[in-house]
């Protein structure tokens, strides 16, 4: 029943959209985390209005729908702007943007979950703001915080697919490609399944693992 | 004007030849529309213990957490070794703008103990103590340590430099924290009932050593319930009640001859339990069974 030959014929293609569907995850997290890490602390800042703002953004971001964020980055923006934004930009700004509002949340509420007297304490040294955080707070709060991210970066992989929509060429769109001229969507989708799978399961018992190790640290 | 009277001279003292060691004028502090301290005068001079006593909501801690402006008061003036950490008048019109890294300057001048240790727990005992000259003082790595041991030293930890927080015991998680308070040569160390969280059996060796620092001649601003030991160690005994000082005097004064009526009572409590000495007669057992 199954011919997977359909899949080893057309391997390069695959290899192609895996590669893309690799990049936009690496990249979408980087820059996710840091807007988010930017927003997450815009949120905890004693300025009403940065604090707001901060607010604003992660409940846009997180209550529309990333489809319908990818497609008005990609149709309405240019168009909103009367600028010219490429598929790969537009996949980029929209994932991004998408995961930061998650990442901001993770980490607002890891930050918010270390003692204030570690505030204190730090501050009672003569430590700046930013010594406060980076020297003291942050580096307890990512502990806690890695497990969460770790489950929002491997959504965020699987969210990628969503690319093929603009036409990014990543795994999915390479897939639905294959099996236009090769009428076998069962194998080449069963294969792309398959793909995911080999590459979340053990990401996601890692994170697991990171979590346990992470209860331990506290 | 009158309501602030020494407000107007606080920031002069820099030009002036009297250098405040430790003073606050007029304190007010509010939590929202709460006011819990209402006009608080403070004078310390170098080298003198100052206990602050009263009963819980009196304003005690409060008080010293206005000293390095961990809580910012609504009015008055702070003056830190001759430099001025706060200053705002009652009207609100009197406000000196500090700017951010000069009030994290003053503030290094003190060491801060707290009731729950505040040790930073992703960091050795050796590295809380290094934290502070080097990260605030950008003092080089290998002479922290340096002083980072001696201070543990003489904490008596002096093997204990590479555990965790979460390893040690209490009394030696505050000593930690006491020696990491040290580092910064402060000129002056705040505690805030740096015995209350402890098993009973750990609180004397923490009395010890805040004992022991006494005797160098650090100035001290001590919050505690330990009456016992507040007899022993303060040249000063300050009892605050409802966000004022009610009464102040050496402790064979304060605490023997209570005047104020709150303060009867409030002493009293520990005549009765004749507890009055009892820290202190365990601090001496145990370090005759050492």
């Amino acid at each position: 029943m199954f011919d997977f030959s359909v899949v080893t014929n057309n391997a390069h293609l695959i290899w192609e959209g895996l590669l893309i569907t690799l990049y936009y995850t690496v990249i979408t997290i980087a820059a996710g985390l840091l807007i988010g890490l930017i927003v997450g602390l815009m949120q905890l800042s004693s300025s009403r209005i940065l604090a707001f703002l901060g607010r604003i953004y992660v409940e846009f971001f997180r209550n529309i729908p990333l489809l319908v964020i990818l497609l008005w980055v990609y149709f309405a923006l240019p168009i909103f702007l009367g600028i010219n934004i490429t598929k790969g930009w537009a996949g980029f700004i929209g994932l991004s943007c998408y995961v930061a509002s998650f990442y901001a949340e993770i980490l607002r509420a890891g930050i918010q979950s270390i003692d204030p007297g570690q505030t204190d304490a730090a501050t009672a040294l003569g430590m700046s703001y930013k010594q406060r955080m980076f020297r003291v707070i942050l580096p307890q709060a990512l502990r806690r915080m890695i497990p969460p991210l770790a489950g929002q970066s491997i959504i965020q992989m699987k969210n990628t697919t969503l690319l093929s929509i603009i036409t990014v060429p990543d795994l999915l769109y390479q897939a639905s490609y294959i099996s236009s001229f090769t009428y076998r969507p069962m194998e080449i989708y069963t294969a792309i399944g398959a793909m995911f799978l080999i590459l979340l399961v053990p990401l996601t018992l890692l994170a697991r693992k990171l979590e346990q190790s992470g209860m331990n640290v506290k | 004007m009158n309501s602030a009277p020494h407000g107007k001279t606080a920031p002069k003292t820099k030009t002036g030849e009297k250098r405040d060691f430790l003073r606050l004028d007029d304190i007010c502090l509010k939590y929202g529309a709460k006011q819990v301290l209402f006009g608080v005068d403070l004078e310390v001079a170098e080298g003198e213990v100052v206990v602050l006593i009263g009963s819980s909501g009196s304003g005690k801690t409060s008080l010293l957490r206005c000293i390095n402006l961990l809580n910012q008061p609504s009015s008055g003036s702070i003056v830190i070794d001759g430099d001025v950490l706060f200053h705002a008048e009652e009207s609100g019109n009197g406000h000196m703008e500090i700017p951010k890294a000069e009030v994290n300057r003053i503030r290094s001048k003190t060491g801060m103990v707290f009731q729950q240790f505040n040790l930073f727990p992703h960091m050795t005992a050796i590295e809380n103590i290094m934290e502070g000259p080097v990260t605030v003082k950008k003092q080089d790595k290998k002479q922290a340590r340096e002083r980072a041991e001696e201070l543990l030293a003489s904490m008596g930890l002096a093997e204990h430099g590479n555990k965790y927080p979460r390893q040690l015991s209490g009394g030696q998680q505050q000593r930690v924290a006491i020696a990491r308070g040290m580092a910064m040569d402060p000129k002056v160390m705040l505690f805030d009932e740096p015995t209350s969280a402890l098993d009973p059996e750990l609180v004397g060796e923490v009395m010890k050593a805040m004992e022991s620092l006494a005797e160098t001649g650090m100035t001290m601003v001590i919050v505690t319930h330990e009456i016992g030991f507040a007899y022993e160690v303060a040249d000063r005994v300050v009892f605050l009640d409802q966000g004022v000082i009610a009464e102040q005097g050496p402790p064979s004064e304060v605490l023997l001859h209570p005047k104020h009526p709150r303060l009867k009572s409030f002493v009293e409590r520990f005549h009765d339990s004749a507890d009055l000495l009892r820290p202190f007669l365990e601090a001496k057992q145990s370090e005759q069974a050492e």
